[in-house]
């Protein structure tokens, strides 16, 4: 019978691993004595080859390594664990007797972090072994924290992404796409449409202030609040005021810009109502360019109650382009420090695209991707694109 | 982000320069809550050289409104930049606080 254990890491803190790699037996021995009941497991090998196997298979936290050696020689070791994915992070100092600065520099230029000139020094071997332990366990620590938090941006990430329509809906006389993409900070954006009574629909599109869990927490009451809006949510100002209500009791020192259109299929009639938030884009066939659609509005919410929300009444026209969108994209930056901009939205919602709404979407990001020029968004986006038939 | 802080006439002015970002926005924020809790009730927020300002610099100018106003003081804001004014016009934040012209002329109407 045989059985098998699997050894999980705990937060027990193991004595750190050093490999001593010598060809001379008496060198290595007299590293050994040196090291020797310093709260180290020491590991020795007596050339390249073993050094390299050992050093992928046991990771040791360090590398004493001589640069002197019959086969491949101290530098090609430090050049191969270099390359190699698994090694590349183990510090390595070089323990040579080639004293020159040369040798230091191109032992330094291959990655080593240190080096010590024989006939060495008790005392230096042990005090510099020491230091570069320490570097190299807060050097660990430090990466541990960034991916836990990066672990836990991806579950907000996913959160939010879990919150939104999981497909958009089928709406007569009109074709809609939307795009959303959470930023490496995963903000607080937010898009959802709603089926109302008689050919109705209510389309949201919001961004809840600030980054990670916070903003996401805010993000998933606005959707809770919307969807569980109890009555037929027939007056956009009444809606955004009872949402607002709840949130201002909630969100504290922090808000959520809204921007909210009811949609009336009956006489294609959209009345909106913005909260702190960007005028959406309209763009016109038969204008021929894009324009804001002048909203007055109000501040965001989760600040203050509200009295009055003003509301906004246009009349849809076939084949209008309505653009409701987020501030992460239209103040997406580049390398250079400009910003995407909205004349730069504009324009691509004005090219002509053959009245797909998935197509002018994909058009509209692939823009703003090549404008920022792989420079990693610092907020979420939200694009909500409504076409009229 | 700079600030630069300076007394006049019983009126804290701090002068802010480059981006109010998310990256900034906590040491201002420290700074003029701080400053809020000190007792200074006349502040000037000097915004000729603010090039930017994200939501997370909107939310510590209006928590600060907020602190200020409970201890019956008020911050006004100056100078500022087309772009930073408009994102202050579509936030609708000129309903809560006072956003004025040149700092001379703030420091004339406090």
């Amino acid at each position: 019978m045989t059985n098998q254990v699997t050894t999980f890491a705990d937060d027990q803190e193991q004595p750190e691993r050093i490999l001593l790699v010598d060809d001379n037996p008496t060198n290595l021995q007299v590293l050994f004595q040196t090291l020797e009941g310093r709260g180290y497991n020491l590991l020795v090998a007596k050339d390249g080859e073993t050094a390299i196997s050992i050093a992928i298979k046991a990771l040791p936290e360090l590398i004493l390594l001589d640069i002197m050696m019959p086969g491949i020689d101290g530098y090609e070791v430090c050049r191969r664990l270099k390359n190699d994915p698994t090694t590349k992070e183990i510090p390595i100092i070089f323990l040579s007797a080639l004293g020159e600065t040369k040798d230091k520099v191109r032992g330094l230029d291959l990655g080593a972090v240190d080096y010590i000139s024989k006939p060495f020094q008790a005392e230096e071997v042990i005090a510099r072994v020491n230091t570069h332990i320490t570097i190299d366990r807060l050097r660990r620590e430090v990466q541990a924290q960034k991916d836990a938090l990066e672990r836990e941006l991806e579950v907000v990430a996913k959160v939010q992404y879990d919150l939104l329509p999981k497909r958009l809906p089928e709406i007569k006389g009109m074709k809609l796409s939307a795009y959303y993409k959470t930023s490496r900070y995963a903000g607080g954006d937010y898009y959802d449409i709603i089926e109302l009574p008689d050919e109705r629909w209510g389309f949201m599109v919001a961004d809840a202030e600030g980054h990670s869990t916070p903003a996401a927490v805010r993000m998933a009451m606005t959707c809770a609040l919307l969807r569980g809006y109890p009555g037929a949510a027939s007056d956009p100002d009444e809606v955004l005021k009872d949402l607002n209500r709840t949130l201002c009791e909630v969100v504290g020192m922090s808000f959520i810009t809204a921007i909210f259109a009811i949609y009336d299929g009956r006489d294609n009639s959209l009345r909106i109502v913005k909260a702190g938030h960007m005028d959406p884009l309209l763009y016109r066939p038969s204008k021929g360019e894009t324009v804001e659609i002048p909203c007055e509005g109000t501040y965001a919410m989760g600040i203050e109650q509200y009295d009055e929300v003003p509301v906004t009444e246009i009349r849809l026209q076939s084949g209008d382009r309505l653009l409701f969108y987020t501030d992460g994209f239209s103040e997406r930056f580049n390398p250079e420090g400009e910003m995407y901009g909205l004349e730069r939205l504009s324009q691509q919602l004005s090219k002509d695209h053959g009245g797909n709404p998935k197509e002018i979407l994909d058009t509209i990001v692939d823009d703003a991707e090549r404008f920022a020029k792989g420079l990693p968004a610092d907020d979420d986006q939200a694009l909500l694109l409504c076409v009229v038939e | 982000m700079e600030v630069v802080e300076k007394k006049q006439d019983g009126i804290c002015i701090l002068t802010l320069s480059g981006r109010l970002d998310a990256n900034s926005s906590e040491e201002f924020r420290e700074k003029i809550l701080q400053l809020i809790e000190d007792g200074t009730k006349k502040v000037i927020l000097d915004c000729e050289n603010l090039d930017y300002i994200s939501s997370a610099g909107l939310r510590v100018v209006l928590e600060a409104t907020k602190e200020i106003k409970r201890n019956e003081g008020k911050i006004m804001l100056c100078a500022l930049q087309d772009y930073i004014k408009e994102v202050f016009e579509v936030a609708k934040f000129d309903a809560f606080l006072p956003i004025g012209g040149s700092v001379e002329e703030a420091i004339k109407t406090f």
